[in-house]
């Protein structure tokens, strides 16, 4: 096994490789511009720089059609313009890999410091009603192993799965193991192989298009159970109990890291496939009087996980991309005091 | 031609009638379109008909092949996508003036800067047609539409410039010359690089009624009486259909 010095979003690069790269589109953005540059050099994926990230997401929409195992990174901005597109990959159900390295917004906002404000928008940024699947890990080794994942499930699953990462973890530099993950084939037969007709109108399987709404029940059903179906091989989440506390703290990406280090005064619990959310966060919370989610945005996984324990959950945001040990500590104290 | 082009045989038979209005000039393109691509003998397993959205969106289904239907303006990039990924494949585009010069405007710019190997057909009928009849980036100046009560204030985008800017094969044609539009298509699915075709063609429902016209029949003669076509030029005038390569 070859151990090697990688950043995170240069892991992205060499996992996608591995697993089965043959189509990248993307446009330059910060923090996400190094697996592009790192994909430019690779000999067996064609690499494309389009002009903008619409058509970058709709360039691998064809190429994945086409045959080819395809994928896009960009950041917050970037994301927003794919929204559409992302819609039409779950309606034509495309296998697709996207990366969004999340940085400040909203709009431009700080474009070098971490955030985790896009993670509503990786589940209801497209109109409509679908469920992707979203992995977010913290570290590099799990960037690696995860970019794996995420081409598992797009194939298994015939959807657009989404990676969530962030500045910190896909600049952070770390050691990790060159493991040969196990690679799922193909099911979708390429472009040119018979009549299909691919749109993103509500279809029935011979009709182009239709109006009835029981076939657009039926569909929005096949596409919810599929993507439950799917994701259950991915129950990914870590658990750190902590029998002398009462309060569980809930982080992901970065901020679990950070977590990490309040494990004596708390018990810690970290989503990675984080959506559909993984259910065993409803048997571990019950152990827990408090649950408190701490992210950096101003709680919208907290208020996703309220929904589905239907208890109340503290939020505590961490705004601006800064990650202070000693305020995050202090805050943390006071939610503590103040039960 | 000395064959008898069937064309039928390139489309999903039990799709027709079209959902078209009566008189307009989609379905004369779908001819068109299946015509040449007879005569150049494609075969189901070697082409792919790519369309953006508006009623010319629609046209992607009819064909008997793999066909994909994208979302507003996105057409281009994804036959780019397709026809990168697979390089054998004959990749085609059908779509609307609105598409491909409004909302998908820079992928038209690009498309032919990158000069993919794929072939466009604009069906270029100066109005937003599906949504109701609003001015769209080829209506003429002063021309009245829902969105212009009282006259387009605005010239229209000129193609020619952009596609041939990038030395891209360009044809322009209508669908009363149909025998020339078959030709402008049937020369640019052979031609190796971006090539473009702009059919002017008739919305009766949505337009014609609107600027004075009875039917799609005097649109129509309008457009034998308005264009001439020049085979020997490197740059069409206002009213002139040819090839530009």
């Amino acid at each position: 096994m070859t151990k090697r010095l990688l950043q995170g979003n240069q892991a992205v690069a060499l996992a996608a490789v591995k697993a089965g790269l043959d189509f990248y589109a993307g446009y330059p953005i910060t923090p996400a511009s190094e697996i592009l540059h790192e994909l430019v050099n690779k000999k067996t994926v064609k690499v494309l720089q389009m002009e903008d990230e619409i058509a970058s997401i709709n360039a691998i929409i064809g190429s994945s059609l086409a045959g080819a195992k395809s994928m896009t990174a960009t950041s917050g901005p970037g994301f927003s313009l794919m929204q559409e597109s992302i819609g039409l990959a779950h309606m034509m159900e495309i296998p697709l890999v996207i990366v969004n390295v999340q940085r400040v917004g909203p709009s431009t906002g700080m474009p070098t410091f971490p955030a985790q404000g896009d993670i509503l928008q990786c589940k209801y940024g497209s109109h409509g009603d679908y469920f992707p699947i979203v992995f977010y890990p913290n570290s590099v080794a799990e960037l690696y192993e995860f970019t794996f994942n995420a081409f598992n499930a797009s194939e298994e699953s015939l959807s657009p799965v989404i990676l969530l990462s962030d500045s910190y973890v896909g600049h952070l530099y770390e050691t990790i193991e060159e493991t040969d993950y196990p690679i799922s084939k193909r099911t979708l037969a390429p472009l040119g192989t018979s009549n299909r007709h691919f749109t993103g109108l509500t279809h029935a399987d011979s009709k182009p298009a239709t109006s009835d709404p029981e076939v657009h029940k039926k569909f929005i059903k096949h596409l919810e159970a599929k993507q439950k179906k799917v994701s259950k091989k991915y129950n990914n989440y870590e658990y750190i109990e902590n029998k002398d506390s009462d309060t569980l703290l809930i982080a992901y990406g970065a901020m679990s890291r950070v977590a990490y280090d309040f494990k004596e005064d708390f018990a810690i619990y970290r989503p990675v496939r984080i959506f559909p959310i993984v259910e065993k966060i409803k048997a571990i919370a019950k152990k827990y009087k408090e649950i408190v989610v701490m992210e950096m945005n101003t709680g919208q996984y907290a208020n996703e996980v309220e929904r589905l324990l239907h208890r109340e959950v503290k939020l505590l945001p961490i705004l601006g991309g800064k990650i202070d040990l000693k305020e995050i500590a202090s805050k943390l104290r006071r939610i503590k005091k103040k039960k | 031609m000395t064959k008898e082009l069937t064309y039928l045989n390139y489309l999903k038979q039990e799709l027709l009638p079209t959902q078209w209005c009566p008189g307009c000039g989609n379905g004369i393109i779908l001819k068109i379109a299946c015509m040449a691509m007879e005569k150049l003998d494609f075969q189901q397993k070697d082409t792919v008909m790519v369309s953006g959205i508006g009623c010319s969106g629609r046209s992607a289904g009819f064909f008997d092949l793999d066909s994909v239907h994208t979302v507003h303006g996105r057409a281009l990039p994804v036959a780019e996508g397709i026809k990168l990924a697979n390089e054998k494949l004959n990749v085609m585009v059908i779509s609307g003036d609105g598409d491909l010069f409004g909302i998908g405007g820079n992928h038209l710019l690009h498309a032919s800067r990158r000069n993919t190997d794929i072939t466009v057909i604009c069906i270029s009928n100066a109005i937003y047609g599906m949504t109701g009849g609003q001015c769209s980036p080829t209506t003429e100046l002063t021309s009245k539409t829902l969105t212009t009560p009282r006259g387009n204030v605005d010239s229209p985008i000129n193609v020619q410039a952009l596609v041939t800017a990038h030395n891209c094969f360009y044809a322009r044609s209508t669908t009363f010359h149909f025998n020339h539009a078959l030709k402008c298509v049937f020369e640019a699915l052979q031609y190796k690089g971006f090539s473009f075709v702009e059919i002017k063609s008739q919305c009766i429902t949505n337009d014609g009624r609107r600027r004075g016209f009875k039917n799609s029949y005097e649109m129509l003669m309008s457009y034998r009486e308005n264009y001439k076509i020049n085979n020997d030029t490197n740059k069409l005038e206002h009213n002139e259909i040819g090839i530009i390569r």
